[in-house]
């Protein structure tokens, strides 16, 4: 331990950027980037579940609005969106008069905004995909047991659906990581903020950026580990027996 | 008072239920679109009943069967479960179920085993069978466990309760699924070509099973090609022609001195 110690206090002794303070400021970003990206994608998951059960009703009224949501946020570029969030919102005619302002002042509320409902919207349609290929068997096996619309649909298809939908949430969740670099354009300090940061004060692009994209990367082999696991554990019926 | 007695008995008489059945349908019509599949269908289960429903693909035999659990939605009829009839609205739609809860009540009584299991894939092979016991009879878990392993154990696949449905094989997965129905200790199991997806060499252990229930006094409706199984174990064969019923009686009657020269015809060794 304090040899590994001494290694460390080596290595940063007699290198000019990475001083204490410019690790804390990398710090910073790695606290920003992962709030931002966790709280969007919880809100995200939270909104995608209902949105993706009503996407798939019967009832046009019901059906289209929300495909016309998913679409035109799976069809613009998340910058854009953002844009739209940060900049757009300080203009809607008496929103600096209302409370709403507190939130948009602060740059981090429209990039939550911005982000939340552009992963609702790929998380909708990745569960809608995953609820549309239920077996039809199994919900005729569900019905013919004596169980309700809503049982079915607790019991049976969300169960179902989730697991399938899995591996592709697992990548939507390391999308979103690498996405959310683009919250540094509209002030946000997260950690390619703090790298540019670094950078812009020692002119050391290499220096700076590549211990960002290694951050970056340990955060994704993280997310991937996770989903991994959670693969294994709720997977197993696909597996063969062993 | 002892004038009394024979008005006594003659209400006693009048007011003496019928026996309930546990299933009687009456002048059932099903069409899809303008193709009509079942026209007039009526059939009478009394308990301990095993009836096998034959006839050519086409004839609306799986049709009818899935009309009695409304998983097909009949046109006209009348449907009495248990002395429930079930109950209908005519909408702009056509005729649709007035009391989807009655409908779910009556479909708990009727437990169906499919031809190709439907067993639900994410589930262990126990969790299947207690699944709809404990959340649609609201049977404690622990009850319903120890019932689910019981039955199991009855199709012989104790060792594979904790097992996925996709790693066994189909016979395993039809028993499993045919425990699953026991569990619901239903009025009336209602088995859909139980064996038709089956490797030939499963078929038998999945007979065998259905063999027992009947013994045992279960009443069944079974859609099959056995004719076998139809004939050593059916206490009435329903033999249908374009949704209707060409002949039906008891095995011997039905299926070794056949009338009708369809039914002779569909009997008729293959070559």
């Amino acid at each position: 331990m304090e040899q590994l110690n001494q290694a460390i206090i080596d290595l940063l002794s007699g290198n000019e950027i990475f001083t204490a303070n410019t690790l804390d400021i990398y710090w910073e970003g790695l606290v920003n980037t992962v709030h931002l990206v966790f709280v969007s994608l919880l809100i995200g998951i939270l909104l995608a579940v209902p949105l993706a059960i009503l996407r798939g009703s019967r009832f046009a009224i019901i059906k289209w609005p929300i495909w016309c949501y998913t679409y035109v946020f799976r069809a613009t570029p998340l910058l854009i969106q953002l844009y739209l969030a940060y900049y757009g919102f300080a203009f809607v005619p008496g929103v600096r008069d209302t409370w709403i302002w507190f939130f948009v002042e602060e740059p981090i509320y429209p990039a939550l905004f911005a982000f939340t409902l552009n992963t609702a919207a790929y998380t909708t349609e990745i569960f809608h995909g995953a609820i549309k290929s239920t077996p039809r068997g199994e919900v005729e096996a569900a019905r013919a047991y004596g169980m309700s619309r809503a049982l079915t649909i607790r019991r049976i298809v969300l169960p179902s659906a989730f697991r399938r939908a899995l591996p592709a949430y697992g990548n939507e969740v390391i999308f979103m990581l690498h996405a959310s670099a683009i919250a540094s354009v509209v002030t946000i300090m997260d950690l390619t903020g703090a790298a540019y940061y670094v950078y812009a004060r020692f002119y050391a692009p290499f220096t700076a950026f590549i211990f960002v994209a290694l951050l970056y990367m340990v955060l994704s082999f993280g997310i991937q580990a996770i989903f991994r696991g959670l693969e294994r554990w709720l997977l197993a019926h696909l597996r063969p027996a062993g | 008072m002892q004038g009394h007695k024979p008005l006594v008995a003659a209400m006693l008489e009048q007011t003496m239920p019928e026996p309930i059945h546990p299933l009687v349908i009456t002048d059932l019509h099903k069409s899809f679109g303008d193709n009509p599949v079942l026209r007039g269908l009526s059939l009478t289960a009394r308990k301990g009943d095993v009836i096998t429903l034959i006839g050519a693909s086409g004839s609306g035999k799986s049709t009818f069967l899935r009309c009695m659990n409304l998983l097909e939605r009949p046109n006209a009829g009348e449907i009495v479960v248990h002395g429930e009839s079930i109950r209908f609205k005519d909408t702009r739609r056509g005729r649709e179920v007035a009391d989807h809860r009655q409908v779910e009540r009556i479909r708990s009584k009727l437990s169906m085993v499919f031809q190709n299991f439907n067993l639900w894939a994410h589930m262990t092979l126990l969790a299947n069978v207690i699944e709809a016991p404990i959340h649609v009879l609201k049977v404690p878990k622990a009850e319903a466990r120890a019932r689910g392993m019981a039955l199991l154990e009855r199709v012989g696949l104790a060792e594979r309760a904790n097992y996925y449905p996709a790693q066994l094989s189909g016979g395993q997965q039809q028993r499993g699924a045919i425990a699953r129905a026991l569990a619901m200790e239903p009025e009336v199991m209602l088995f859909d070509e139980p064996t038709s997806a089956l490797d030939p060499e499963l078929v038998g252990d999945v007979l065998r099973v259905m063999r027992e229930l009947a013994d045992e006094g279960r009443t069944m409706i079974v859609v099959t090609h056995e004719m076998a199984f139809a004939r050593d174990v059916s206490s009435q064969v329903v033999y249908l022609h374009q949704g209707r019923v060409e002949e039906a009686g008891p095995p011997g009657q039905v299926l070794d001195n056949p009338t009708s020269p369809r039914l002779r015809q569909f009997l008729a060794p293959k070559h």
